[in-house]
């Protein structure tokens, strides 16, 4: 049998950064600050995001649209070694709802 | 200005817990959540262990009751190889003996772990600490502290209100405003914290009845471990490295799980559907840090409590959240909450079964470091485990695509060369933990190893060569 006739089960193609749900209208606020003087370029704020927010050449650069994109784990936070990321979370009540956490 | 007993940043299980112990002994309680319900913004893998039958049996009658629970008895490995071929499958066995040991209502739960999403959990935890009295504030997140000559004397909400309070306690999470912003810590460091990716899964619940039943998985390739914690109709996949270790995408690393056949034929037979996606952090160290300062207190994740075996931290946050409280009270009434005062919580923990959990953290934290988290080590590991299996009668599975007895040799010859190097990895790594059981105890548990094995291959190796590479996995003499 190949298996690979079978229909269901693989997954590829499904765009897993679609699958997450925001509170709809709500203001999440300036909840990551990123003060690219400090940033020493070493990508890792790039590698560990999971929603693809930093982008890396010489600086890192993050992405405009972080506040609706964010999936709120602070990893970016807690790698920058040049202590050029801060992250506080968005405003009570808006940003990512984690459904079946 | 609000004035309270006790302000709590986080409503989820260390929070609520820590809300509910204090509005029972009668303290004026408030915790702040910033989701718009407790469980919102949580995702974790999510087991409770069996000590919940134990500790909280009151909760757990409430549990069972909820919509996604699944009872969990056992847990299967699926061991794949490096083309992605499931090479075998071990299973954990259900022995008389735990069932004897946790009791409730006349059931045995020695064995019986729960399977329970936040977004069912929470709400029931934060709900038992406002029925108990406490006042839970939704859509609210916490900036800052106030801080007064170098002790914490509140909350700070990002409107700007301030939130007094005699005792203040951090239940926010990995990435705790209340540990950093009242100088209890700095943020932790990239070998203390694990980064985790988790896909949730919809499945059908009479399938996952039939096919899985109440089970837990573990996903143990050549690259990684990845756990499949199952509820009632639905299931998490996600795997864990520690930030300094990460050296691809976390998307990249979940999808090669979804990639292994295996687990899409699993897919298929509960007719699994992609649901959601989540990331989050999780502290996995030795042993907590500092905890406690002049009218602050940390619980659970805030505090570096996850288990470092296997990372369970909700019985830990509960716990500590209630020893919090507990500290909390009697430092109100005794007119002092200096740092000094709350120093019992720190002591209340390490004697508490909390504490025991760190007894052998740093060779718990090394011998993940250096065995699941280490693909270079689950390379050698799963073709040990596939050599294991090849030689276990009787049920061969052998590879006959060449001369028969050469094959026979072969597997054997491998098993032995690789043993050597796992003995090497034994002595690092498992024989300190080994120094918790007494040597009696070891002797019993090489004796029955080298029975088993004897059993498995008889003639063919030596008894006492048996013996004595059994008896160097367990530090023998």
């Amino acid at each position: 049998m190949d298996l690979k006739n079978v229909k269901g089960g693989d997954f590829t193609g499904v765009s897993l950064l679609k699958l997450t749900f925001k509170v709809e209208g709500a203001d999440p606020g300036e909840f990551i600050t990123y003060d690219q003087s400090r940033c020493n370029g070493c990508g890792a704020c790039a590698l560990v995001c999971s929603a693809n927010l930093w982008a890396v050449k010489d600086k890192a650069r993050l992405s405009p649209r972080y506040q609706e994109l964010c999936l709120e784990c602070a990893a970016c936070y807690a790698v920058c070694e040049a202590d050029a990321i801060a992250f506080r979370y968005p405003g009570g009540g808006a940003g990512i709802i984690i459904k079946h956490g | 200005m609000a004035k309270y007993d006790i302000a709590i940043s986080g409503g989820g299980p260390g929070g609520a817990y820590a809300a509910r112990t204090a509005a029972e002994l009668g303290l004026k309680t408030v915790f702040f959540e910033r989701g718009r319900k407790s469980g919102e913004k949580n995702a974790s893998g999510c087991g409770l262990g069996q000590r919940w039958w134990r500790d909280f049996p009151f909760i757990m009658d409430e549990i069972v009751e909820l919509d996604s629970y699944r009872e969990i008895h056992f847990c299967y490995f699926k061991i794949t190889d490096a083309d992605d071929r499931l090479v075998t499958t071990i299973s954990t066995a259900k022995t008389p003996k735990d069932d004897r040991r946790i009791r409730h209502k006349e059931h045995g739960y020695g064995m019986t772990g729960t399977s329970i999403y936040r977004s069912d959990l929470d709400p029931l935890l934060a709900n038992l600490a406002c029925n108990a009295g406490a006042e839970l504030r939704t859509s609210t997140l916490i900036t800052d502290v106030i801080k007064d000559k170098g002790r914490v004397r509140g909350l700070v909400t990002e409107k700007g209100e301030k939130i007094e309070a005699d005792v203040v306690i951090g239940a926010d999470g990995a990435h705790s405003l209340v540990a950093i912003a009242s100088g209890i810590r700095k943020r932790w460091n990239k070998d203390q914290i694990t980064l985790v990716p988790q896909l949730d899964f919809s499945c059908n619940e009479q399938r996952m009845d039939d096919v899985i039943g109440p089970a837990e998985m573990v996903w143990f390739g050549p690259y990684c471990g990845a756990y499949q914690v199952n509820f009632r109709d639905g299931f998490h996949l996600g795997l864990g490295q520690w930030l300094d270790k990460w050296d691809t995408h976390p998307l990249d690393m979940v999808k090669r799980i979804l990639k292994i056949p295996a687990f899409q034929a699993m897919c298929r037979a509960v007719d699994a559907e992609l649901r959601e996606y989540q990331v989050h952090l999780l502290p996995w160290m030795p042993h907590p840090g500092k905890t406690f300062s002049d009218g602050v207190i940390l619980v659970g994740d805030a505090g570096g409590f996850p288990c470092p075996l296997e990372g369970e931290g909700i019985w830990h946050a509960c716990l500590t959240g209630q020893m919090a409280a507990e500290t909390a009270a009697e430092a109100i009434s005794a007119g002092d909450v200096s740092e000094k005062a709350l120093s019992a919580y720190e002591r209340k923990w390490k004697e508490s079964p909390v504490g025991r959990e760190y007894e052998y953290g740093q060779e718990y934290v090394n011998l993940w470091k250096n065995s699941a988290f280490d693909p270079e080590f689950m390379k050698k590991m799963v073709l040990f485990l596939g050599e294991v299996q090849s030689l276990n009668f009787p049920s061969p599975v052998f590879d006959w695509s060449d001369d028969h007895m050469k094959t026979f040799n072969d597997h054997l010859g491998h098993l032995l060369d690789l043993l050597p190097e796992l003995s090497d990895f034994a002595n690092q790594n498992i024989v300190p933990l080994g120094k918790g059981i007494s040597t009696e105890n070891r002797e019993r548990i090489g004796a029955m190893i080298s029975g088993s094995i004897k059993k498995k291959l008889p003639r063919i190796i030596p008894d006492r060569v048996i013996r004595s590479l059994v008896g160097r996995f367990l530090g023998l003499p």
